[in-house]
């Protein structure tokens, strides 16, 4: 089974590698038009490929983990009981060694068939939204080790091997963000989202380190059956917190999510919807037993600002990825509060589901834009006659995005509600409630946005070219079939996946949070009926402005944290010119002076010079015989 | 490099703490200077590392289009015999710095490579050579007459200048020993380089040719850091014990201030000096921790420094070459378009040096920061947890200028220089399709609010890079993908001009139907170096060299060593080029994922030299 | 007679010689001095020669010398007198000052280190 496991890290790697050194290369490498072709064919081949293969040893080994008699409390230690665990080698660095080793457990495989299922609907769905772009093969190879370090996160055995997973999922949002670097506002989302998460890796380092070193070992394993004191775990864990903040855009790490949207749609989708930024949440629920009270319930303050914060934020955004990036951010601290809650079951219920329906939502709305050639929501409008399909399926999305039954997003969400309600957190009414409100709001901002974009009357506008940052135009059609087949399939399990929940379910409080949601959208939509050209976010009357950007969390950071950095930048430069090398070069003013004093008894004159050699035999002469 | 390789091969792997290859001659009786080279786990690295950046700047040289002077850099115009003949006498000091065992006779070594390297930055270097060359020497040999005194402290107390019997003994006092751990630090301070003695690195990186920046980041910085693992702490324990915090603090000032001095430069390779500070600072940083993790991160730090540094400067010294500057304002952006390959590897030097994990660089710092969770323990704990904090912050910044330097340089769209070049107008010979038309400004931008406007997030850096850019890059930001795109859509149609500048369509297929594409494979290293150069059969009656490459771009140079004009094409990496490169990238990749091979080698060397408890 | 009277002789020449070195401008005046000296030292050998009744006659014998090797230098400065006198028209020796340099502005960087001459030359103590 670890052979399996490394397989499934390693072929995408592989895939990676082929498709940026080997799509161009035999054959033609200059970029005519043929040639382009070629090469996004001949990536493409490797890409979807290894895709495939990934997923297929995925399934093979969630067979082989599979069965009954799993115990605990953890759904995925019932359906998927068995693990396995290997180690490549050790390498010995003069401490700890860090042990190159993978092990498989139901938690890891379940996410890894979300990640690969992910992966290959966006790798075949990116085939049909980039037709044409020159640069197809490195992106698609970038996607490629992106997943590789997806599931080498998700199968590491050992944390430091996961962070370098961890770090290189980082470094591919990076270039796949900035795929489109001609504009160079996506090369800034880009660098800004790195930097971001880079700064909550820090934290996460030095919380693997506190680990490690406490435990003796960085094996995960090790570390969880080590019982390490309570002081130690508390500090470990919230500067574990730090990464997961960072790379789930929790607040205050969360501002780089909305720009990254920059990005093409099928890297929204795969990335900052499932795969990635859920990366914060397994981790949590990887080292679950780590976590002590105090850190969740920071973790729990952190998820319920946040959830109601960017739900509002959602609300008020004209962007239809924008909207969706904020759902995001709201829906990880769903995965979050219930983390703190206690429950990593109903997190990781919520996280498989959300990563279905997000990404589904993400695919459909790369087919509306791509059909629109805009992503702005006043330029949508009465598209359901026009793309049909795409209509079902994001309907399907938009459904479990607010939790109407029977659709996944129903059972998870309500998982995560009873979660909340059954925890004995300390905080637990503060989640409680702002889970409930949230729920309201995400009811009305997706009715907002289905509403928009596919009632009402058209404005599609025969756009020559496409703006920057969106692929090319087709209008007056439905998306092209490499689109839409990963969008249908993924409505399946956003659909249906949550069924696997329905034992658990506790039907009353399943009501009250659907009534809410409801309440939500009904509100909305009266809205709009009364002005359907009007957008409805302007209930939000002056707050409208706030919410919009975020509450101005962009301009704080931006006065607060780069404009003094790079301030103090260009210090630093002017006291090294001045200061540091002007101490050198002061230097070598001093030595100059200092000669020019010895030189004032250099005036030339011949007759001084001896006077000065016959005083100095005297004085020797003198001396020898005083002392001689 | 073949001895090296043989040495390499030769190695015991399984003894790597042992000296081997051993010499040891009597050389002046009277003094009793012993002629005493040998290789251990710390030295092979580093001696592999010199030979093969050595070797790869030959290459390098080799490989030049010995044609007009068409570089800013004179590299391949001046005296080329005499450049050889002072980069072996450097390579000569810098392999004798690394086997000697003798403190005298790596003292002498020390000293050697000092002269060439003055004369490589004298007199094949850039503008301001003199200064920045007179300044490196004298700094460097005050540093290294300091160095002396330490060593001849060494030599007065215990009567013997011999490292490996030094180093198992420790006879001098306490106080004897810090003050010449401070002697001797001083002086490999300023070769490290660590802060405040650092000024000197910016201006020799700076104005030194490539060869010579190359071998000066990659092998004369290794030498200050190799003095501390060999000399200082082996021999002196008790002394760096005592001074070790005062290193640690010093280190990581330089990690954040050679940081901070990147964000605000402007010239390409002084920032990659800069960086080279940061760098070093790691490395210090995990000497000072004086545990076996903090110095073999640092040894293996050095290595990883002296593949990527060695590799970014050669990127740089190729974008000088082409650009004919260094100064960011005036390269503009779009890199990845006019020059994809560079660009690329450029990107990929730039990722590897801030430390990602899987690339070489990210061992060195991760496992400093790890020594400096839990340095030895003599030392201070909660002083250095605040190191390891700085650092850490240190790592952010690393990542941000780099990124923001990879954003100004690579991406966007390829702006002029802001000064007009001074040659003839580029477009030249027949046959070659006029691309210096304007950009069609074909499609109207559907408005940046197509993409979401960051709002004022970084919007300082925005402005600033943007102002850094040259003035008015035109907004046409759909056209590449209606280039790209489409396909068909290509520079002559509808051509509204911009502004009076021109701009090439860099994304749009290149049609150079007399052009041979003879399919020289983008990785073939070993081609005749001389097949990229071909003088097209024009009735020009100015030297024109054209440059051609089987791959997209062509280079057309005016022979007047003026910066490529506005419209012309650069030409994208050259078989000698890569031949250099590659190896750098490989290894960097190879160290990357496989970190033992390192470790494996200095550790049990480390760990004798430390008296593992 | 008593060795004291030609010592003291000896003294006062050799101190009238170096009054002449030193404080005489005229060139020739100093080279006539530096003779004094020399012969003022002659006395001094022959003096001591005879009163130390020397076996081998050193103290003759390096006054042959001395009086050989003060020919050739008195040679050689007359003929660089000359030569100034034909040059300057002047044979003032508080006017051949080319030793001295005249302080000029300093470098900051140092990178001209050529534009200080070194100077040789004894300083004052």
């Amino acid at each position: 089974m670890i052979v399996a496991a490394a397989l499934i890290v390693l072929l995408p790697f592989a895939a990676a590698v082929a498709g940026l050194l080997g799509s161009r290369w035999p054959g033609g490498v200059s970029r005519t038009e043929e040639n382009n072709l070629r090469a996004n064919r001949r990536a493409a081949w490797f890409a979807v490929s290894a895709a495939v293969a990934a997923l297929a040893l995925t399934l093979w080994l969630a067979w082989q983990t599979s069965g009954s008699g799993g115990s605990g409390d953890l759904f995925w230690a019932e359906f998927l009981p068995g693990s396995a665990e290997g180690t490549l080698t050790v390498i010995g660095t003069g401490a700890i060694p860090i042990s190159v080793g993978l092990q498989v457990n139901g938690l890891s495989v379940l996410t890894a068939i979300l990640v690969t299922v992910v992966a290959l609907a966006v790798q075949v769905y990116s085939v049909g939204y980039l037709r044409g772009d020159s640069r197809f093969p490195s992106y698609s190879a970038f996607i490629s080790l992106f997943t590789s370090a997806m599931l080498l996160v998700v199968f590491a055995a050992d944390l430091l091997v996961l962070y370098v997973g961890w770090e290189i999922m980082g470094l591919c949002s990076y270039l796949l963000i900035g795929h489109w670097w001609e504009d160079r506002a996506n090369s800034r989302a880009a660098v800004k989202a790195f930097l971001v998460t880079r700064l909550g890796d820090v934290a996460f380092l030095f919380g693997i380190f506190t680990l490690g070193f406490a435990a003796g070992s960085f094996r995960i394993d090790d570390i969880i059956a080590a019982n390490l004191p309570t002081g130690t775990l508390i500090l470990a864990t919230m500067l574990l917190l730090g990464g997961v903040a960072g790379k789930s855009a929790q607040v205050p790490l969360h501002t780089w999510l909305p720009d990254a949207m920059a990005g093409p749609t099928p890297i929204s989708a795969l990335i900052h919807a499932a795969t990635m930024v859920a990366a914060g949440i397994f981790i949590v629920a990887r080292l679950f037993p780590l976590f002590p009270q105090p850190t969740l319930d920071v973790l729990g303050v952190l998820a319920a600002i946040g959830m109601l914060g960017a739900a509002l934020a959602a609300f008020a955004q004209d962007d239809l990825k924008r909207i969706l990036a904020y759902s995001t951010i709201s829906q990880l601290a769903y995965m979050a509060a219930a983390l703190a809650a206690g429950s990593p079951n109903a997190a990781i219920f919520h996280l498989t589901s959300h990563g279905a329906f997000k990404a589904l939502l993400f695919l459909c709305a790369g087919a509306v834009i791509h059909h629109v050639g805009s992503n702005l929501l006043s330029h949508m409008g009465g598209l359901r006659r026009a793309m049909p399909i795409t209509f079902w399926t994001m309907t399907i999305g938009f459904a479990a995005l607010m939790g109407l039954p029977p659709t996944s997003g129903f059972f998870s969400k309500d998982a995560v509600v009873l979660a909340i309600e059954h925890s004995t957190s300390p905080i637990r009414l503060l989640l409680y409630g702002s889970a409930l409100i949230t729920v309201g709001v995400t009811g009305a901002y997706a009715i907002r946005a289905w509403l928009r974009t596919f009632f009402g009357e058209e404005h599609v506008q025969a756009l020559a070219e496409p703006a920057p940052g969106t692929a090319h135009v087709f209008d007056g059609r439905e998306a092209p079939r490499t689109m839409v087949w990963p969008i249908s399939l993924l409505a399946i399990p956003a659909l249906l996946f949550g069924f696997i929940g329905v034992a658990d379910m506790d039907w009353p409080s399943a009501a009250i949070s659907l009534l809410v949601a409801l309440l939500g959208a009904g509100i909305v939509y009266t809205a709009w009926r009364s002005a359907p050209h009007a957008d409805p976010a302007r209930l939000l009357g002056p707050f409208r402005a706030p919410c919009e950007q975020a509450f101005y969390l962009d301009r704080a950071y931006a006065a607060l944290i780069a404009r003094p950095i790079l301030s103090l930048a260009r210090g630093v430069v002017r006291t090294d010119t001045h200061v540091v090398d002007g101490a050198v070069r002061g230097s070598a003013r001093l030595t100059i002076g200092l000669s020019s004093f010895a030189k004032l008894a250099q005036n030339g004159n011949a007759q001084l010079y001896v006077t000065g050699l016959l005083a100095g035999v005297l004085l020797i002469a003198v001396g020898a015989v005083m002392w001689g | 490099m073949a001895l090296a390789v043989a040495v390499l091969a030769a190695f015991d792997y399984s003894a790597p703490e042992r000296m081997q290859f051993e010499t040891d001659l009597s050389w002046i009786p009277g003094l009793n200077l012993r002629f005493h080279l040998g290789l251990d786990g710390i030295s092979l690295p580093l001696v592999v590392l010199t030979a093969l950046l050595s070797f790869l700047c030959f290459g390098y040289l080799a490989g030049r289009p010995s044609g007009p002077s068409q570089d800013a850099t004179r590299l391949g115009v001046l005296r080329p015999r005499a450049l050889v003949f002072t980069l072996l006498v450097l390579e000569f000091g810098m392999l004798g710095t690394f086997v000697a065992l003798d403190l005298l006779l790596f003292f002498v070594f020390f000293e050697v490579v000092l002269i060439p390297m003055y004369f490589v930055i004298a007199i094949w270097g850039g503008t301001h050579r003199r200064a920045a060359a007179i300044k490196f020497i004298l700094y460097t040999l005050l540093g290294s007459a300091v160095l002396l005194l330490g060593l001849l402290l060494i030599w007065s107390q215990t009567g013997t200048l011999d490292m490996v019997a030094l180093a198992k003994s420790h006879p001098m006092s306490r106080s004897v020993q810090i003050i010449a751990f401070v002697a001797i630090g001083i002086g490999l301070a300023v070769k490290t380089p660590m802060w405040p003695l650092h000024t000197w690195l910016p201006d020799a990186h700076t104005e030194a040719p490539t060869v010579g920046s190359v071998l000066l980041a990659g092998v004369l910085l290794k030498m200050g850091t190799y003095g501390f693992a060999r000399i200082a702490i082996p021999i002196l324990p008790e002394g760096a014990e005592a001074v070790a915090p005062w290193l640690g603090a010093f280190a990581v000032i330089g990690i954040v201030y050679g940081s901070l001095a990147c964000l605000a430069q402007n010239d390409l390779k002084r920032m990659i000096a800069y960086s080279s500070v940061g760098h070093m600072g790691f490395v210090l940083l995990g000497f000072a921790t004086l545990t076996p993790v903090g110095i073999n991160a640092a040894l293996f730090g050095n290595v990883a420094h002296g593949l990527i540094t060695g590799l970014l400067f050669f990127i740089a010294g190729a974008i000088k070459e082409r650009y004919g500057t260094a100064d960011m304002t005036r390269l503009g952006g779009g890199m990845l378009t006019r020059l994809p390959y560079v660009g690329s590897l450029l990107t990929f030097a730039c990722i590897a040096s801030l430390g990602l994990p899987g690339l070489a660089g990210f061992w060195g710092e991760m496992l400093a920061l790890q020594g400096a969770f839990q340095p030895a323990t003599a030392l201070p704990r909660p002083l250095f947890l605040t190191f390891m904090t700085i650092g850490g912050l240190g790592a952010v910044l690393t990542a941000a200028y780099f990124l923001l330097m990879l954003s100004r340089i690579t991406h966007g769209h390829p702006g002029e220089p802001t000064t007009t070049p001074p040659g003839p107008p580029v477009d030249t010979a027949e046959g070659i399709p006029d691309l210096t038309e304007p950009v069609a400004a074909a499609t109207e931008s559907t408005g940046d609010s197509a993409i979401p406007a960051p709002g004022t997030d970084r919007g300082l850096i925005a402005h600033g890079s943007d102002e850094a850019e040259g003035p008015a890059v035109p907004v046409g930001g759909g056209d590449e993908f209606a280039a790209s795109a489409g396909g068909m859509h290509r520079a002559e149609e509808s051509g509204v001009p911009v502004g009076p500048q021109a701009m090439v369509d860099p994304g749009a297929a290149v049609e150079m139907p007399r052009v041979e594409e003879s399919a020289v494979p983008v990785g073939g290293g070993d081609r005749s170096e001389g097949s990229s150069v071909r003088v097209r059969g024009t009735d020009r009656t100015e030297e024109s060299v054209v440059l051609v490459r089987g791959d997209d771009v062509v280079e057309v140079i005016s022979g007047g060593g003026g910066q490529p004009g506005p419209g012309s094409k650069l030409a994208d990496v050259m078989p000698s080029e890569l031949a250099a490169w590659v190896p750098l990238v490989a290894l960097t990749v190879f160290f990357g994922l496989w970190p033992s091979a390192l470790l494996a080698l200095t550790d049990p060397a480390v760990q004798s030299l430390l008296g593992a408890p | 007679m008593h060795v004291v009277y030609p010592a003291v002789v000896a003294a006062l020449l050799f101190s009238i010689g170096v009054y002449g070195v030193l404080a005489r401008r005229n060139t020739i005046l100093v080279l006539m001095s530096v003779e004094l000296m020399l012969n003022a030292v002659n006395l001094n050998l022959v003096t001591f020669d005879v009163w130390l009744r020397d076996q081998l006659h050193g103290g003759q014998v390096l006054t042959l010398f001395v009086i050989v090797i003060a020919a050739a230098e008195v040679g050689i400065g007359l003929a660089i007198v000359l030569a100034v006198f034909r040059n300057r028209q002047s044979i003032d020796l508080d006017r051949l000052r080319d030793l001295f340099e005249p302080p000029n502005s300093s470098d900051p960087d140092g990178s001209q280190p050529a534009a200080t001459k070194v100077t040789t030359g004894v300083g004052p103590e």
